[in-house]
């Protein structure tokens, strides 16, 4: 945890981590949750329409 | 004159559809004040790791005695760096596959000898005290033959070494003088100075610390805190960061070859991870130019999603 000025995180992440094991596989919780937020927003991305599209008209 | 056939994902076909405006730069612009915003968010609320770094002072003050065993592999050239071969030596093999040996092929140009560099070297630094004076003489007086059967010696006896009263004891009087070498190794390594001798000898300012770390990669200390932290190669390291921060999980197909036959049984696993993924390297880059894996995101259909409200208009 940063210490300078005084400061310090407001959440200290600085433990050991949590880890999930499956066969082969082993992942941190950190990750898979920053994996999923990335799987979702690609999602969002795909099927979020695009903004100002009522206001739009299509021209040749 | 005859017309060529249209061939999809090669030839581009003329487009009639309509057009829309796009403003790039408004998106640019957007998409960097909340990734500004986000990473100071996170930096407040998070903060980042801050692992303090591992000196062979905190080392050797932490597990002496694992210290002064990796010193007397370095003295007596038995440890990993000293028999791993190029770029550090020629006492190894170095990693390869087949005929393919990069390393070997450049060969030696980061050169470590581990009895010298490590023990002797610094030891001589040392200001004179008779017992080390008289211990370093009689190192550098004996023949190679004398000096290996010194180290067979204490090979025999190192997992019973000792420390206590500042001294290294080693059960067998048959290892010359390799104890009184130890026992001032590891006070210079206790008290700082060690470190200090080994980064020294890259001259006055340096940031090349390969030295000290060759010379701590060669414990067990160091490892053991790497593998509470999941940061050990068989525990997908490479994409795990100290503490419960989020790693780089990027390198989930770099890392995930290390976890599986033959990867993570051959002594050149490194070399063959790192050709697998020059090899699916180059997949990528040349996927234009590969029939069928070139046509996966035609025959995928995705972009059929973004784009729905133009195909429904041209349905």
């Amino acid at each position: 945890m940063a210490q300078g000025w005084g400061l310090g995180a407001l959440i200290n992440l600085d433990h050991y981590g949590h880890y999930i094991q499956w066969h082969v596989i082993q992942i941190s919780v950190a990750n898979l949750i920053v994996i999923i937020l990335m799987v979702a927003t690609f999602v969002a991305a795909l099927f979020a329409p695009f903004p100002g599209r009522r206001n739009r008209k299509g021209t040749k | 004159m005859t017309k060529k056939p249209f061939r999809p994902d090669v030839d581009a076909p003329e487009y009639h559809g309509a057009y829309v405006p796009y403003d790039i730069i408004k998106e640019g612009a957007i998409a960097f004040l909340v990734v500004l915003v986000l990473t100071a968010a996170l930096a407040i609320v998070f903060s980042s790791p801050d692992e303090k770094a591992v000196t062979i002072k905190t080392w050797s003050n932490a597990n002496t005695v694992d210290f002064a065993q990796t010193a007397g592999d370095e003295l007596t050239a038995t440890s990993d760096v000293a028999t791993y071969g190029a770029p550090y030596n020629n006492n190894g093999t170095s990693q390869h596959w087949g005929f393919l040996s990069p390393e070997k092929w450049v060969g030696v140009r980061i050169a470590v000898n581990t009895t010298n560099d490590f023990v002797i070297n610094p030891l001589s630094d040392q200001p004179a005290q008779p017992q080390l004076t008289a211990a370093l003489d009689q190192w550098k007086s004996a023949s190679s033959a004398t000096q290996g059967a010194w180290g067979a010696a204490y090979t025999k006896v190192e997992a019973n070494l000792t420390y206590s009263n500042g001294q290294v004891h080693l059960p067998t009087t048959a290892a010359g003088p390799i104890a009184v070498l130890l026992s001032y190794e590891t006070q210079m390594a206790r008290s700082g100075a060690l470190d200090q001798a080994l980064i020294a000898q890259n001259g006055f300012y340096t940031t090349n610390y390969t030295k000290p770390l060759l010379f701590i990669s060669d414990g067990t200390y160091f490892a053991g805190l790497a593998t509470k932290q999941h940061l050990a190669g068989d525990q997908w390291g490479m994409m795990n960061e100290t503490g419960q921060y989020p790693g780089q999980a990027w390198l989930w197909l770099y890392t995930f070859w290390y976890q599986v036959p033959p990867y993570n049984t051959s002594a050149s696993g490194d070399f063959l991870v790192w050709g697998t993924m020059m090899i699916l390297t180059a997949l990528m880059i040349l996927l234009p130019f590969i029939p069928g894996l070139r046509s996966i995101p035609r025959r995928l259909k995705i972009y059929r999603i973004i784009w729905r409200e133009h195909y429904a208009r041209e349905a």
